[in-house]
């Protein structure tokens, strides 16, 4: 991630383009600039002279081209901004598109529930941080909101709870309920730990999607898609996110969806080799899940023998 | 302040103890009280705080924040307690009207034809208002989930019991019991 001002930073984007590499996430906020960027590793040195010499930072974000959902019981003042903030924060700063979200009626031992809409919704990103209370007891307790999450789940809570397992890829025992921000060295050890093991977690998911690889890699439809007039004029930050196994678009279905289906990818429509579906947020976000190579296969052979 | 407590789970004790002292230093509380003690239950569940103040806290007027003086036609105001700057300014707009109060520094204060007696006995802050923000304070603590809840107040001794389930009878006996035990021989 390249970390630094905006002077010159055309030199920077046109650096990326030279080396082969795809730029993942810019964000500008004043004369302030980030770029994400996957680039090849030969290139690494000759890139961090570029962006010294322009006045930026460039350090390894292993988190980039994922976006995650925080997941706190409520969005009342019980468990927001912390600590679920400060554990957005530190995936953010490791790369991750955050988003923080509070369930409409996740508080209680007894009576905490997740609707069909909260998990679909939860469903939609790379993985899931849970961020739980103090109360072994209660935390145990809650597994009905996280056990029907498709996506991989990582469980942040105070005790270690038992039992979960099962339902979660990692636990992260030592944090629950707090009321001022994690700023003490080992409050900041253990997001560390949270990232990491969030980090090893995605990393054993890429793993998987390798052996049936995607019929084409979410950076490379990216820039297909960049080129798409109603996403170069989204106002909204970042209109295109990236996942590991799709992206998601900031711009209404209803308007976009069969444009958008009618794209050419390698001689393909992506609506044949992609699940272009509405967010469940609302309607001006759309969820492109691509198909892998064998799913693709097969439904070509499926459309030959019938 | 002394905290005790005690409960079922000891990870949850450590943790709910830090963070009653971090919410009671963040709501400017913590110095009001003397005493506090919790139970905590999470198994039943069931959570009673009691919370021991070192005073009765009494209403405040605005001559208990300001000093005040009479030139002429004019009464002068210099406040001393600035927390209570927002309040003085208030009452003085209702009681005069914003073109007869002339705010003439962060601190000073002009009335034109205003009565000194009469401004001095104005209240700013009631007692019930300071009692109010630390119930405010243990509210925020308790569990967002155990909405079910008890209050006794009784002098400076406040007593709070929560729960998930029907409030019933014998948890109420069992928080007026954790209510005197926290009152012991104090005088409240």
């Amino acid at each position: 991630m390249y970390d630094g001002g905006i002077y010159r930073s055309n030199e920077l984007l046109e650096m990326i383009e030279d080396v082969g590499g795809v730029v993942l996430q810019k964000t500008r906020s004043a004369q302030m600039f980030t770029v994400t960027m996957s680039i090849p590793g030969e290139d690494r040195g000759e890139m961090e002279r570029m962006c010294t010499s322009i006045g930026g930072t460039v350090r390894s974000v292993p988190l980039a081209g994922t976006e995650i959902a925080v997941v706190g019981p409520t969005l009342g003042r019980h468990h927001m901004p912390h600590p679920v903030c400060d554990v957005a924060e530190v995936l953010r700063q490791n790369g991750s598109i955050t988003v923080v979200m509070g369930l409409a009626r996740g508080r209680g031992k007894a009576t905490s529930q997740i609707s069909v809409t909260e998990e679909d919704i939860i469903n939609e990103y790379d993985a899931a941080i849970y961020v739980l209370g103090n109360f072994k007891t209660c935390v145990e307790a809650k597994k009905h909101l996280f056990e029907k999450i498709r996506v991989p789940v990582i469980l942040v809570s105070g005790p270690m709870p038992e039992g979960l397992d099962e339902y979660c890829e990692a636990i992260i025992s030592g944090v629950g309920r707090k009321s001022e921000r994690m700023r003490t060295p080992d409050e900041r050890k253990k997001l560390e730990e949270i990232s990491d093991r969030v980090d090893e977690v995605l990393r054993a998911r890429k793993k998987m999607l390798e052996e049936d690889p995607l019929f084409v890699h979410p950076a490379e439809l990216k820039q297909l898609l960049e080129e798409y007039e109603p996403i170069k004029e989204s106002l909204r930050p970042a209109p295109i996110v990236l996942h590991l196994d799709g992206l998601r678009i900031k711009i209404p279905m209803h308007e976009h969806g069969k444009a958008i289906s009618d794209m050419t990818v390698y001689g393909r429509r992506l609506g044949d080799i992609a699940r272009i579906s509405e967010s469940r947020i609302n309607d001006s976000s759309i969820i492109i899940k691509i198909m892998t190579r064998s799913e693709v296969n097969d439904a070509d052979s499926a459309g030959k023998g019938a | 302040m002394l905290v005790e407590v005690t409960g079922t789970d000891a990870y949850g004790n450590e943790a709910y103890k830090k963070l009653f002292e971090d919410i009671l230093s963040e709501s400017g509380k913590a110095t009001s009280l003397e005493k506090v003690r919790m139970l905590l239950n999470p198994g039943t569940p069931l959570f009673i705080f009691s919370a021991l103040m070192r005073n009765v806290p009494e209403s405040k007027t605005i001559a208990d924040a300001v000093s005040i003086r009479t030139e002429g036609n004019e009464v002068h105001i210099s406040i001393s307690d600035e927390n209570y700057a927002p309040h003085i300014l208030s009452a003085l707009w209702k009681m005069y009207g914003r073109d007869r109060v002339d705010q003439q520094t962060r601190f000073d204060i002009k009335i034109e034809n205003g009565d000194e007696d009469a401004i001095a006995k104005v209240e700013i802050a009631s007692g019930e208002d300071a009692k109010q923000e630390i119930i405010g304070s243990l509210w925020r603590v308790l569990p967002e989930g155990i909405k079910a809840r008890h209050n006794i107040s009784e002098g400076r001794l406040i007593t709070i019991a929560a729960t998930e389930e029907i409030m019933t009878e014998e948890l109420k006996e069992k928080a007026l019991r954790f209510h005197n035990e926290t009152k012991g021989d104090a005088d409240v």
